[in-house]
């Protein structure tokens, strides 16, 4: 029987290594756990209780290969020209260490118009915006590194609009993910690819994801229109000195998209002083102080800052001015 | 690794050592206890008709239904008394929940035992709760003899967590 205590020793090695394996996950044991059953048996033979264990069944769980892809995008991503950013979260939902092929496709049915994949990058930082020169670019075939189970990655596609975009257009880009050691249809088996030289088995998911990133063009214009109506002492309307001139300046802006920082400005005309108070945005009154309100006027001009202003909306500044 | 975790260990333990704790084992065991897993698969035919089949478990995945099991035969001439066979359950799998309710399990290490309708478990705030399959940590089976070349089989359901 001297020959069966290397087999005891060994399985005393089992039991060391039981929790070996990845570690568990939400998503299920990870690759590598040694799952270990041993039964004990008491009875009584006649001379006192008898205890004995079964022998210990041994087996392995294999790799799960999954991986879900999802735009992080709130909804389409402002585009004029240039360059846009979409952003996507790539998750092992595995249970073991796997990393992932990305491909971005630009040529989505339905597309207004494609854009020009520029770049796949990793969110090095973990800031949650692209940062040039920061985060890693992926080089061809952009693939992940390793990402243990349940880890996540956010991933940007950097894209190009093209120049001929027409305001109003949307284009949708699709990021693909599949698993390094391979995808196909659920329960496909990879003999020996697994964690440790076990198996890995396709999942659910087909071991590959994808997810769509859209952009929306916006091209806002802004037309200025000015307007001037006189009033004389006399009750016509001729320009002569003691004239009143109202002038408005109508901020028409248009498009789908919205403009910032719009601030109206205008020099009053020589030979004319600035009537005091007059100042107003869509009828309403604005002090001449620079102050908490939009506008100020000065000795020379008025200034009405409008902020941000969609697209598709239309403010009025009028001030009088008297003919010296 | 691969190979050795393949394939499902039969370790028997050499009596001489369990002598070392056990006296009466010296004299020779009357009970033979041999364990062994399956993987219960699902076989979908031709005919889109499945049928349950259970295979060794070549490859194995979280969600995947073990069977757990181990044959008891009784080798000696005389009965034994008060068979009780006790099997803690494996960290990395839960009781599947298609276990007979009439099972005799433990949810706390083995302390008290029951069926699982009759247990509860303690929560973080002190109340306590209906034990469900994942929470059981033993199983056992009790026969109140076995007879002389008499074998039988004890198995329980698992599902890989």
């Amino acid at each position: 029987m001297g020959s069966n205590y290397p087999q005891i020793a060994a399985s005393f090695l089992v039991l060391a290594t039981l929790l070996s394996g990845t570690a568990a996950h939400a998503d299920g044991v990870g690759a590598g756990t040694l799952i270990e059953n041993t039964a004990t048996a008491t009875y009584d033979a006649g001379d006192g209780p008898v205890t004995i264990p079964s022998n210990t069944v041994t087996v392995r769980v294999d790799e799960l290969l999954d991986v879900t892809v999802t735009s992080l995008n709130s909804g389409p991503v402002a585009a004029s020209s240039g360059t846009a950013v979409l952003t996507f979260e790539v998750t092992n939902t595995g249970n073991g260490p796997e990393a992932y092929v990305l491909t971005a496709n630009p040529a989505v049915a339905g597309n207004d118009f494609d854009t020009t994949i520029d770049t796949i990058a990793i969110d090095t930082n973990g800031n949650g915006v692209y940062d040039p020169g920061v985060d890693e670019v992926l080089t061809s075939p952009a693939t992940t590194r390793l990402l243990d189970a349940d880890e996540n990655l956010t991933v940007f596609v950097i894209v190009s609009v093209p120049g001929d975009a027409l305001d109003g257009e949307a284009s949708d880009v699709d990021l693909l993910a599949e698993a390094v050691t391979g995808t196909g249809a659920p329960g496909t088996v990879y003999t020996g690819q697994g964690v440790d030289g076990g198996d890995a088995i396709v999942g659910a998911g087909g071991a590959d994801d994808n997810a769509i990133g859209s952009i929306l063009i916006g091209v806002t214009s802004v037309d200025l229109i000015k307007a001037a109506s006189i009033s004389d002492p006399f009750g016509g309307t001729s320009a002569v000195p003691g004239s009143v001139v109202t002038y408005t300046i109508t901020a028409n802006v248009s498009g789908s998209g919205a403009v910032t920082e719009l601030v109206v400005t205008d020099i009053f005309p020589a030979g004319t002083s600035y009537e005091a108070g007059s100042l107003a945005l869509d009828s309403a009154s604005l002090t001449d102080a620079s102050d908490a309100d939009a506008g100020e006027a000065s000795s020379s001009g008025i200034s009405v800052n409008l902020g941000t202003v969609a697209g598709g909306t239309s403010h009025s500044v009028t001030f009088d001015v008297t003919i010296d | 690794m691969k190979n050795f975790a393949k394939f499902a260990a039969a370790i028997f333990l050499a009596s001489g050592v369990i002598a070392a704790s056990s006296p009466a084992i010296a004299q020779g065991r009357a009970i033979d206890l041999k364990g062994y897993v399956k993987l219960e698969k699902i076989i979908t035919g031709n005919d889109g008709a499945t049928s349950v089949e259970l295979v060794e478990p070549e490859t194995i995945v979280p969600g995947d239904k073990l069977i757990f099991g181990t044959d008891y035969s009784n080798n000696s001439a005389e009965a034994v008394s008060n068979f009780v066979v006790t099997n803690p359950i494996p960290s990395a799998v839960r009781l599947a929940p298609v276990a007979s309710s009439d099972l005799t399990v433990s949810v706390d290490g083995g302390a008290n035992w029951g069926k699982l309708a009759t247990l509860s478990v303690e929560q973080g705030d002190g109340t306590k709760r209906p034990a469900q399959h994942a929470d059981v940590t033993h199983v056992r089976w009790t026969l109140a003899a076995v007879a002389p070349g008499e074998k039988g089989r004890l198995e329980y359901p698992a599902i890989i967590r």
